[in-house]
């Protein structure tokens, strides 16, 4: 029996799924949504296309030296990074996983690259990182036509495969080698802990350069092989030494296989070793959480639920680890006669930054539950209570991040003024019920099931990532206001004041629409339970 | 008085019917199996009784409640275990027995101690610290039947309780809700394809088919003397169709 059959079968299966889900499931706002992304991604990718062509145009003039070298490193460097971040935090990993095909006859590792081809092209972020790099390849094919551009072509398409299968492997790497739960987490934190160590470290003297850290970065290069690969290939080639660039054509394509390859023996032993499995000890079975009010189970469930999310170990290792080094190496650098207001910053920083780290939370409230959800409308439970319970969980999560973080700020740069504490606690305080409100919509209105892995997915939907950067631009731009009325009139006060009294304007805003919201969820059960509950695993 | 009382109950998905002017009527103290060919709207009907869903038309009363006007007063005496089960993977089985109770009302000392109790009686003891997430499909299905009871309902709703668990814990089960009923504790409104366990279990029986109610009854009336319920239930629904030849089955794989 040949493989032709099955194979052509696996492809048409393989697009499509990757064409219903870029059509996405849930209707018309889903796939505007969608529509949406792809529309940002690729005329933005255009924009940057046109810069990096001119940059590569440039560069296939320059002949050698920096004005040629610097450019094809920052494009390399730049979508590879860029790509490596994107794909480990965002991207959907779900068609890697072979454990639902083993039971076919066909060759397992063409399922994994059939897989590993349908995450490239399903992902709009690929799409923008491809258009930059055919951008580079349509400059620097005005500025020198040729057969050398056969070879820049074949690099292009190698750092892309080599990309994606490094990203592929890295996924596998942190999935099989940590393998416990609470090591996995504690590795992913180590990992961005360590990078921004390096970089944020690299500054020696008191005014760190760019130069000094891209120095710093050069030594750790090859650890970003594809890029590393490309960016020499593609120096030689816009040089006008092909000749020179052959060796490391070769050496990108077979990183790439091997890459590929290696990534592809991880997920196979993982696939057949039955994934995770039933690990972890047995906790105490007594005890529990004595909380006070109407509230406390409800209370207990999402704290609990929260506490035992991967994400947010990772987080409250990564968060006030960040900001010590912020407070370390950046915060004595700023400027004492930009003023007062501009030394705030920082903590009010941290106070924003912590509602968007935990934004998954709160704008998909019900996707962790899955299964359990259908207890909300089962027990006799009020809705408003338990979307109030999964709030104040949220927002204890966000407040404790806060308050670690800035402990660990103000550890590292010092005390901040008085007034400044005040107005990052009520910037806090008083934009929570805001986010929480509206937050509350939006996971009535477009809930998604959560995977409580941190590896393969588990973000928010295109519609609910959309609605999540227009909600925190509204409301950074109703806080923002303050801040220019106190740099207008040099009355620090003023933004502490304001803020507070947005809060509680927000916090009267919550209250009033808790119970319609409570209301809306009721109407559209059917479709939340649909969407997070109909794939229990 | 009825436990489960339904008049004209519908529900329409995109315009076409799952469940059809059904009108039950489902004695207290009866155990009542709820039966009928896959999509016939059994899980429909139970999620309507429920509160899952919301009827396109009809009224429905349980235990004497007007179940649009009072929702939460019914689900205060009423136990579920719904296909696809309802359970909080995070929470260990320990957890998610006791804040169930306390979902339900229960002071946390009474959750704590009737979880205790259940966790033993359901064999789950050993299993208490664990996450849910990590149960196997059986002890999640004996974990969501402890859900259901903590609170002491009047009624209980099982949708497909024996699909996917083995004979013992099926036996577990089937002797944990024996006794219920013949203590007079509760009624129980099931529904289940394994129609040998359903025969000795009930006491009434309701064959659905098309969305529509095709036989109601105590097990007696609508069983009579000379057949089994499988019998019954066979041609009551009409699904005798005749096979496909299958010529190639045999053949040994592919050409």
């Amino acid at each position: 029996m040949s493989a032709g059959g099955p194979l052509r079968a696996l492809a048409e299966l393989r697009l499509r799924v990757l064409w219903r889900r870029l059509r996405g499931g849930s209707g018309v706002p889903e796939l505007v949504a969608r529509i949406a992304t792809f529309a940002f991604a690729i005329p933005a990718g255009l924009v940057f296309a046109g810069l990096t062509g001119a940059g590569a145009y440039q560069a296939a003039r320059a002949g050698p030296g920096l004005r040629s070298s610097i450019p094809v490193a920052a494009l390399y460097f730049g979508v590879w990074q860029t790509w490596m971040a994107v794909s480990l935090s965002v991207s959907d990993r779900s068609q890697l996983d072979l454990r639902r095909f083993l039971v076919y006859p066909l060759p397992p590792a063409r399922v994994y690259g059939y897989g590993l081809a349908a995450s490239v092209l399903g992902d709009p972020f690929t799409w923008f990182w491809c258009l930059l790099l055919l951008g580079a390849f349509a400059g620097a094919a005005l500025a020198r036509p040729g057969a050398w551009l056969a070879l820049l072509a074949l690099v292009s398409l190698g750092f892309v495969a080599a990309t994606a299968a490094m990203a592929a492997l890295v996924q596998e790497l942190l999935g099989r080698l940590l393998r416990g739960r609470r090591v996995r987490e504690l590795g992913i934190a180590a990992i961005y802990l360590g990078l921004a160590f390096l970089l944020l470290s690299s500054g020696g003297g008191p005014r760190p350069g760019v130069f000094q850290a891209i120095r710093t970065l050069a030594r750790f290069r090859w650890l970003a092989y594809p890029a590393a690969l490309a960016s020499e290939a593609g120096a030689a080639l816009f040089t006008g030494r092909s000749a020179a660039a052959l060796p490391w054509i070769a050496a990108l394509l077979a990183a790439g296989a091997l890459s590929g390859w290696a990534a592809y023996r991880l997920a196979l032993a993982d696939a057949r070793s039955g994934g995770e499995g039933a690990g972890g000890a047995a906790r105490a079975a007594g005890g529990g959480w004595r909380l006070p009010g109407r509230l406390a189970p409800l209370l207990e469930k999402e704290l609990k639920y929260l506490a035992r999310h991967p994400l947010v170990t990772v987080l409250a290792l990564i968060v006030p680890a960040l900001s010590a080094f912020f407070g370390w190496k950046v915060a004595p650098h700023l400027p004492a006669e930009a003023g007062e207001v501009v030394r705030l910053l920082p903590l009010v920083g941290l106070a924003m930054y912590t509602h968007l780290a935990t934004e998954v939370f709160w704008l998909n409230a019900f996707g962790g539950d899955r299964g359990g959800a259908r207890a909300w409308f089962l027990a006799p439970v009020r809705l408003e209570d338990a979307l109030a319970a999964k709030n104040a969980a949220v927002y204890a999560l966000a407040l404790a991040l806060f308050a670690a973080s800035a402990a660990a700020l103000t550890a590292a740069a010092g005390a901040p003024p008085a007034w400044a504490v005040a107005a990052a606690v009520a910037l806090h305080a008083g934009a929570a019920p805001w986010f929480l409100a509206a937050g509350n919509v939006v996971s009535v209105l477009v809930p998604r099931a959560a995977s409580t892995s941190i590896q393969r997915g588990g973000r928010l939907s295109p519609l609910t990532a959309l609605a999540g950067m227009a909600l925190v631009s509204a409301v950074s731009a109703v806080f923002a206001l303050p801040v220019l009325a106190a740099l207008r009139l040099e009355w620090p006060w003023l933004v502490a004041a304001s803020w507070a009294a947005l809060g509680a304007l927000g916090l009267w805003l919550y209250r009033l629409a808790l119970p319609r919201t409570a209301r809306l969820l009721s109407a559209r059960r059917e479709a939340l339970l649909a969407a997070v509950a109909g794939d229990d695993e | 008085m009825l436990a489960i009382e339904t008049h004209g109950l519908t529900r329409l998905f995109d315009g076409k019917p799952a469940v059809q002017d059904l009108s039950l009527a489902v004695p207290a103290g009866a155990f009542y199996g709820f039966l009928g060919p896959n999509g016939a709207g059994k899980s429909t009907t139970i999620k309507m009784l429920t509160g899952l869903l919301a009827p396109t038309s009809g009224r429905a009363a349980v235990l004497g409640t007007d179940l649009a006007r009072d929702p939460l007063a019914v689900k205060r005496q009423v136990g579920v275990v719904p296909d696809g089960l309802g359970l909080f993977e995070r929470l260990t089985g320990a957890e998610q027995l006791r804040i169930h109770g306390q979902l339900y009302g229960l002071p946390r000392a009474e959750a704590a101690r009737r979880a205790d109790e259940l966790l033993g009686a359901l064999e789950l003891a050993d299993q208490a610290g664990k996450l849910v997430g990590e149960y196997s499909h059986g002890m999640k299905k004996k974990l969501a039947l402890g859900c259901a009871l903590i609170h002491g309902p009047r009624l209980l709703f099982l949708d497909e309780p024996f699909e996917g668990i083995d004979a013992v814990a099926v036996s577990g089960i089937r002797g944990l809700l024996q006794d219920l009923v013949a203590r007079g504790a509760m009624t129980i409104f099931l529904t289940s394809h394994v129609l040998e366990v359903v025969e000795r279990l009930v006491t009434h029986v309701g064959i659905v088919r098309e969305g529509r109610l095709a036989a109601q009854g105590t097990l007696e009336e609508v069983r009579g003397a000379a057949e089994t319920l499988e019998q019954v239930f066979i041609r009551t629904v009409g699904e005798e169709r005749p096979r496909p030849g299958l010529s190639w089955l045999g053949e040994g794989g592919a050409a």
